[in-house]
């Protein structure tokens, strides 16, 4: 090739080379000003007092200071949350960002690994989370960022109801069951819970039992294969559960109870008791948009926020039980390194901020897993909640570390103990069958 | 001439049943055979086909293990029993209703016919809570109860035998209002003239009804009892608002027990796909009964 051919060709490639940088700074110029559409799957008690400020607070204030983001939302609680994430899951149509268990009912999510490892991008800000809230979740890696720590179990006290009566917080089971009779006769019920769905006696109440007399190590070597649900701590587990209805501690009308109906019950004084998970505390709050609370603050110095008394023959003492809390994850089928990514690691990066942490304190949806929040907006009741982390340590929470597979057996058990139905030792055997099975197909 | 006629009469028929027969094919037929298949194999997610593919046959194993589980059984006899105060209330109840108000045994015919009809255009969901709320032991059901009967306790939905009562009697309250219209539609087709026929030659009000307005009925009895069954099999979305097919799964249906198995706690899609291949077969095989007995009793369908 001559020289003059060299520069000809040398021109044609510079000119090829700056029309294609050309193009694709306008391409990138046109997608740049084209905002990024996040849909989220999130949960949300819509009835809950802190609802709006959740929405406006956190997820509008979102959108106003990231309009190159824009979110399309769905908000579901309870068991159609659960539902609509499975089928999403199911059908390969997984939203960008989800909200998640770091086990229990999002398995799915974590083992087959459908969301992103969050380790890489929490690395600058690790230092500034509560080390048990970053720990490794259901798929060994963590999925999901917790926005909190949660108690599943906690007994709630209206303390004014048990003084009417002459009566005082239970120190032990004995103390509470010698209640009953004073207050069937005052017309009380003993312990309200909403157990219609299944996952509410097992979630807050039987895995809190399990922790005292079971307790964790066993439960791993449960798990492991090296002890069975038919080995006598276990069956005993379901034997004391069986035995607060026999006592009348329970009412096996706590079934056909739907989840949200004790609350204006326990607001108004129908039981001294109430057994439920920490998040309650925030039905019963403020609600912002009309002022008004189920228990109003100056009331709420009544209610305290415990654990079960001593159960007879328990291996561990004063406990609950606790998960490291739910939070959001990432889409596994996002790009890494797209706008996409980082846009949806900016919305978890801020639904897990200070601010929005110090937001969820004060509606009492959840308590902070970042170091040092605090506010000086909060009510009584979500005081007392602060507290009660410090007070009382956690077992673990069944559906946290069993499959559904086998809680599945183990909760539709517990309804069926309670209504007569199967003996603790049938359930015992059902669930060691599902854990069996669950292990089989795992092979 | 004539044979040119009937082809393209014939073409011009096919091209306007085409885009619905392409439309049931697709969102019928495909997903049905599809879920038939899928239940004898493996499948439970993933890629179906190629590389890394997640189906092995496995023939009438989900089947058994459907046969297997007590809850199956439950649902289906919950269903069955759905079927039965579908077919043998819900149609009746309409079916008198829509005669009293069709023969004007009643004054105020647009209010009961209103009345009879709105709890079907109240949102499933809405309904199902409602009543939930109405039959909770902290409820009005309850307290009214207990006003008749002091220290009366709702076991209601606690007692297998009793659990399904709510949701029967809350079907019924709910659907019967369709079938009140369809008879109501088909008896106003009826020549009034025969009616008065058979009045001038003494016939009686049973024997107007017996020997005239039944006989006439028949193809729509049918096809409401092909309606009762199919949307009994289907019912879903009341007992999942009201109940969840709880307490212990015992107000479960097989629409809800195949839902819970594909979608509830780890997915089990092949025994899902098991249960709703039942419950399709189910509905073609009571449909034939009906069918049959139609025929049997020489009904004009």
């Amino acid at each position: 090739m001559t020289r003059k051919g060299h520069l000809c060709w040398r021109v044609a490639v510079m000119a090829v080379a700056l029309l294609a940088t050309v193009l694709a700074t306008g391409e990138s110029l046109a997608q740049s000003d084209e905002p990024i559409v996040l849909t989220v799957l999130n949960y949300l008690d819509a009835t809950s007092p802190g609802a709006e400020r959740e929405i406006e607070e956190i997820w509008n204030a979102f959108e106003r200071n990231n309009p190159d983001i824009q979110i399309v939302r769905e908000d579901l609680f309870l068991e159609p949350f659960h539902q609509k994430t499975e089928a999403y899951a199911a059908a390969g149509r997984l939203p960008d960002v989800l909200y998640m268990w770091p086990g229990g009912r999002s398995s799915t999510l974590h083992t087959q690994r459908l969301v992103k490892d969050l380790t890489p991008f929490i690395e600058p800000i690790r230092d500034q989370f509560a080390e048990a809230a970053l720990r490794p979740q259901a798929g060994g890696y963590l999925g999901e960022l917790p926005i909190g720590l949660t108690a599943t179990h906690v007994l709630y006290v209206n303390t004014q109801v048990l003084e009417e009566l002459g009566l005082s917080i239970p120190e032990t089971y004995e103390d509470l069951k010698a209640m009953v009779p004073t207050l069937r006769a005052a017309g009380k019920d003993v312990i309200l819970m909403g157990a219609k769905d299944d996952w509410v006696i097992q979630s807050t109440l039987f895995s809190m039992i399990v922790g005292r007399l079971v307790g964790d190590e066993m439960m791993d070597e449960i798990i492991a294969g090296r002890a069975k649900f038919t080995d006598e701590p276990f069956v005993n587990a379901l034997r004391f559960y069986a035995s607060l209805f026999e006592d009348g501690v329970l009412s096996r009308r706590i079934f056909q109870t739907a989840y949200n109906e004790v609350d204006p019950l326990f607001a108004a004084g129908q039981a001294p008791f109430l057994i439920d998970g920490d998040w309650k505390v925030g039905n019963f709050l403020t609600d912002p948009t009309t002022g008004e609370a189920l228990i109003p603050p100056e009331e709420q110095k009544h209610i305290v926020m415990t654990v079960f008394p001593a159960i007879p023959g328990e291996r561990v003492h004063n406990t609950t039980s606790s998960v490291p809390a739910a939070g959001f994850g990432i889409n596994a089928a996002i790009p890494a390194g797209s706008r996409k990514e980082e846009a949806a690691w900016r919305l978890v990066e801020w639904l897990t901020s200070e601010e929005v942490q110090r937001i969820r304190l004060e509606t009492g949806s959840a308590f902070p897993s970042r170091k040092g929040v605090t506010s000086d907006r909060l009510e009584p009741l979500a005081q007392e909640r602060a507290t009660f982390y410090g007070r009382f340590s956690g077992t673990y929470v069944l559906d946290d570390v069993l499959d559904s597979q086998v809680y599945g057996p183990l909760n539709v058990g517990l309804q069926e103990i309670g209504l007569g139905l199967a003996t603790p030792e049938e359930v015992a055997a059902s669930v060691q069958r599902a854990l069996e099975a669950w292990r089989a197909s795992r092979r | 001439m004539r044979a040119a006629g009937r082809a393209e009469e014939r073409r011009a028929y096919l091209l306007l049943a085409l885009p619905a027969v392409i439309l049931y094919l697709a969102v019928v037929a495909f997903p049905t055979v599809f879920s038939l298949g899928l239940s004898v194999t493996d499948y439970n997610g993933g890629p179906l086909f190629g590389e890394g593919r997640a189906l092995n046959f496995r023939g009438l194993e989900h089947y058994v293990r459907m046969f297997q589980d007590r809850f199956f059984w439950i649902s289906l006899k919950n269903n069955l029993a759905i079927i039965g105060i579908s077919v043998f209330g819900q149609i009746p109840l309409g079916f008198i209703m829509a005669y009293v108000l069709y023969r004007k045994l009643v004054g105020w015919r647009d209010f009961f016919q209103t009345m009879i009809y709105l709890p079907t255009v109240i949102s499933t969901i809405v309904v199902g809570i409602l009543w939930q709320s109405f039959f909770s032991p902290y409820g009005p059901f309850t307290r009214l109860m207990q006003s008749i009967q002091p220290g009366w306790e709702n076991t209601l939905f606690l007692n297998p035998k009793t659990a399904m009562l709510p949701v029967l009697f809350v079907m019924l309250w709910m659907y019967t209002g369709t079938y009140l219209i369809i008879f109501l539609a088909s008896l106003q087709k009826i020549e009034p003239e025969l009616i008065e026929a058979a009045k001038i030659d003494g016939a009686n009000e049973w024997q107007v009804l017996g020997r005239v307005i039944l006989p006439a009925l028949s193809g729509v009895l049918v096809t409401t009892i092909i309606l009762a069954i199919s949307g009994s099999l289907k019912s879903f979305d009341l007992i999942f608002a009201m109940t969840a097919g709880n307490p212990a799964r015992r107000t479960s249906v097989l629409s809800l027990y195949m839902y819970d198995t594909a979608f509830r706690g780890a997915p089990d899609f092949p025994l899902a796909n098991a249960v709703s291949t039942f419950m399709v077969m189910l509905s073609l095989g009571l449909i034939g009964i009906v069918r049959l007995l139609e025929k049997r009793l020489g009904g004009d369908a």
